[in-house]
Order: structure tokens, then C-alpha cells, then sequence
């Protein structure tokens, strides 16, 4: 249970029951919270674009598993999402709690315009639509404000992760 | 020069998750079977947790779409108000139109679901996904769903069944746009395919042969063409527009699906598979 990989399975696992079995049932405007985007961007903010990339891509084949859009699209935006995620934060020079909500805000925004982009090149031109738009104004909010319990928990999950900002590299 | 090194380390690691993806993509695209076993077996093991956790938190949900859509219901309630007014004085022309409907149909070739057995099965849950393009029936391969199988509700086709578990079925709705329908105008000869729009209730039909006569407030209905996964005859919609490419001999019609697909609680799974 110790292994930074095991914990974050238990962490992942924890965000597809939470997602599938509660986050769905809250909607505004017809949108619910994303905890795959909220686990990779924290992961990425904890422990860099790297670990973003890797935990995003499997909290997106999670829910690749529970949709019916292109099997992967899922996987290219939560990677997508932690790799911003992880950048802007090594691109960080001091921490603040709104630069964190930022950082979610953007990367959720960048992972939901990957899914959709993607999905349009891959014949699903209906993702690209003004949906989107409502998707990534209310995903990015509310991954703005669950980043923070999800930062904490990768760090339970990572605790050796250190990620070292621009001023001191 | 370790700091470069983790960079590199980084970007092998991302450019081959990258690839995975694009792999993954593409034996989707293909009609991976594995994939599709998959999702069903996932479906399986979660759905009894999506059933019991719609239960319990039924009361917090309405307490949360009180709260964020209260302006939206009173506006609602209102409408619902006048329309039961309407509605009240309508049922009796109604129950003469209906018989005359029902005549209309037969003559027509319509006989919407006919004989062709159903599965009665209840709404469970909608879109697990910000894509709201499938919902959850609470019935599933021990009913005899299959998938490919059309969705209807009393008032037209709705969807068809993607992915079967035991006892749960997933519905890609028809406006999502994740599938194409065969249909023909109801008295005329022309017929086409339509697609979501993605947008409720919204299609857009293509590839009609713009020498027939198509107009605004026809019928569609599922052509049921040899290879198509619908029967024919299932009402689709009415036509909405109709625009004319002549250089292309080509019509398009934008189509207004008869079914509501918000806030559906029943739907009928029609077990009918083509032929062949």
C-alpha cells in the first residue's frame, strides 16, 4: 500500500465510483463535475506533467470505459489536461490558492477542448459544438474548487513528490 | 543535466502514452471487439452501485435541481399549467383524431411497432460523461436486449442499444450524432439519412434526391432499407426545413425529433434484428 502506483489506484478507483455513482446525479446547465480531470490536474500540479500525463490517461480510459464517444478520447484529454497541468505549475514561481484554482480551470478548459476537437476529427463534429462551451465554464469551475481536496490526496498518494518551481531550478 | 534528463525522460513517456491513445483510437474506429466486452463487463459490475446510488440520492438531487433550475421550473410549472388547460379540451377531439390517426397509419404502411415484441424498461440514469449522448436502461441481456436493437417511446424512436450488461443496457440517443439513420418521407418516395446534431430533439437528414418533392411539416419515418439495424416505419420526426442543392441534385431537411428526449423516465427496447 505504500507504492505511489498502488495508492493511486485506490485513488482512481475512489474517482470512478464517486463519478459514476454521485458527481453525475449534480448537474448545472445539464454539466457535472469531472473527477477524472480534477485527479490528473492534481496529480500533474503535485508531481509534474510527467505523473499528470500517466494518471490522467488512465483516469481517462476509466471513462472511455462508461461512455459511449470513440474509445481514447477520453485518454488524449485527461492526458492532455495533466500535462498542462503539471507545465503551469513547474512554470509557477510561488504558490498561491488561486493560482491553483487557475491552473485547474485552464487545464480542465484545455483537456474538454482536446476531447472535443479530437472527437470532431474523428467524425463526431456534433462534440464541437456551443456545448462545449457550457461544458468548460462549468467543469472548469467546479475542477477550480475540487483541485484542492485532489491535490491533497495525490500527495497522500505521492508523497515524495516534489515538483520544483521556475525560481529555483 | 539531470533536470534535462527528466526532461526527456518526460517527453518519451508522454509521446508514448500519446501513442497508446491513437492506437486505442483507432481499433475503436475499427470495431474493436475486446474493447466493446469491456465496457459491457464494467457496465455489469457497476450498474447495481448506479441504481442504488440514483436511490439514495434522489432527495439531494431534487433538492440541487431546485436550487440551480427554480427559475426554470416555475417558468415550467406554467407553461405545464396552460398546456393541461389545452390539453383537457383537446382530449376529446383527440380520442376522434387517434382512431382516424390509427386508419391513417395502416393506409399509409405505418403500424409504428406492430407486432414486433418490446421490453417495457425504466430510465436508470443519463450521461455519465459532459456529452450527454446515452442513457441507462434498468434492463438488460436477461430481457433478450441485444445490442444494435432500436429504442422507442410511445411518440417515436429515441436511440439504439450500444453496449448490453445482464441486467442494464446503454442507448446512444439518436440527436447525438453517433449514428446515421436510414429514413423516408411518409408519401413520397424520397428517402435519406439522417444524423444528430447534437442538439435535443435536432437532426439533420441528407443525401435526398432533390427531384422529390419534399415539404416542410412531412413526416419522417425509418426507411428500413435491406442492411439497415432499424425496422421500417418507425416515426422519426417532422420536417422542420428543406434545402434544395440543384447543381448537386441534392436536398437536405432539417428534422424535429417527435420524441422528448429530456427527463425520460420510460423506454421501449423493440427486439428486432435484420434479417441476415
Amino acid at each position: 500500500m505504500d507504492h505511489p502506483a498502488i495508492r493511486y489506484v485506490v485513488v482512481v478507483a475512489t474517482a470512478v465510483f464517486l463519478q459514476y455513482t454521485l458527481i453525475t446525479q449534480f448537474r448545472i446547465a445539464g454539466v457535472s463535475a469531472d473527477l477524472f480531470l480534477v485527479v490528473a490536474i492534481a496529480a500533474g500540479i503535485v508531481a509534474g506533467s510527467e505523473r499528470g500525463a500517466v494518471v490522467g490517461f488512465v483516469c481517462g480510459l476509466c471513462l472511455d470505459l462508461l461512455v459511449v464517444t470513440p474509445f481514447g478520447l477520453g485518454a488524449v484529454s485527461g492526458l492532455v489536461s495533466g500535462v498542462v497541468a503539471g507545465s503551469l505549475e513547474g512554470a509557477t514561481i510561488y504558490a498561491a490558492r488561486w493560482m491553483t484554482a487557475g491552473i485547474a480551470f485552464v487545464a480542465s478548459g484545455v483537456g474538454i477542448l482536446t476531447f472535443a476537437i479530437t472527437g470532431a476529427l474523428l467524425g463526431r463534429p456534433d462534440l464541437l459544438s456551443f456545448h462545449v462551451l457550457t461544458v468548460m465554464a462549468v467543469v472548469g469551475a467546479s475542477s477550480a474548487l475540487l483541485v484542492f481536496p485532489a491535490v491533497r490526496v495525490c500527495r497522500w498518494a505521492d508523497p515524495e513528490a516534489r515538483l520544483p518551481r521556475a525560481a529555483v531550478r | 543535466m539531470a533536470s534535462s534528463r527528466r526532461g526527456g525522460r518526460s517527453r518519451i513517456t508522454i509521446s508514448l502514452l500519446l501513442l497508446s491513445a491513437v492506437l486505442l483510437l483507432t481499433l475503436d474506429g475499427r470495431g474493436s471487439g475486446p474493447i466493446d466486452s469491456v465496457r459491457s463487463a464494467v457496465l455489469t459490475v457497476l450498474s447495481p452501485l448506479g441504481g442504488a446510488a440514483t436511490t439514495v440520492a434522489s432527495p439531494f438531487r431534487n433538492a440541487w435541481d431546485s436550487a440551480f433550475e427554480q427559475e426554470d421550473l416555475k417558468k415550467e410549472n406554467d407553461v405545464l399549467r396552460e398546456e393541461n388547460d389545452r390539453l383537457k379540451g383537446d382530449i376529446t377531439a383527440n380520442s376522434i383524431a387517434k382512431e382516424q390517426l390509427q386508419q391513417l397509419l395502416q393506409l399509409v404502411g405505418i403500424p409504428f411497432v406492430g407486432d414486433t415484441p418490446v421490453v417495457h424498461t425504466r430510465v436508470v440514469s443519463g450521461a455519465v460523461g459532459n456529452f450527454g449522448d446515452r442513457i441507462e436502461l434498468d434492463k438488460g441481456s436477461s430481457s433478450g436486449i441485444e445490442r444494435n436493437m432500436p429504442v422507442v417511446t410511445g411518440e417515436g424512436l429515441i436511440g439504439k442499444v450500444v453496449e448490453v450488461g445482464e441486467n442494464r443496457s446503454v442507448v446512444a440517443l439518436l440527436s447525438s450524432g453517433t449514428f446515421r439513420v436510414g429514413f423516408s418521407v411518409v408519401g413520397t418516395a424520397a428517402i435519406g439519412v439522417a444524423q444528430g446534431t447534437g442538439s435535443d430533439g435536432s437532426l439533420r437528414g441528407a443525401n435526398i434526391d432533390s427531384r422529390q418533392a419534399v415539404t416542410v411539416g412531412a413526416i419522417a419515418a425509418t426507411s428500413g432499407l435491406a442492411g439497415s439495424p432499424f425496422p421500417p416505419n418507425l416515426p422519426i420526426g417532422t420536417i422542420t426545413a428543406v434545402r434544395t442543392n440543384d447543381a448537386a441534385l441534392e436536398s437536405t431537411v432539417d428534422i424535429s425529433m417527435f420524441a422528448n428526449l429530456n427527463d425520460l423516465v420510460y423506454a421501449d427496447v423493440v427486439l428486432w434484428k435484420p434479417a441476415g
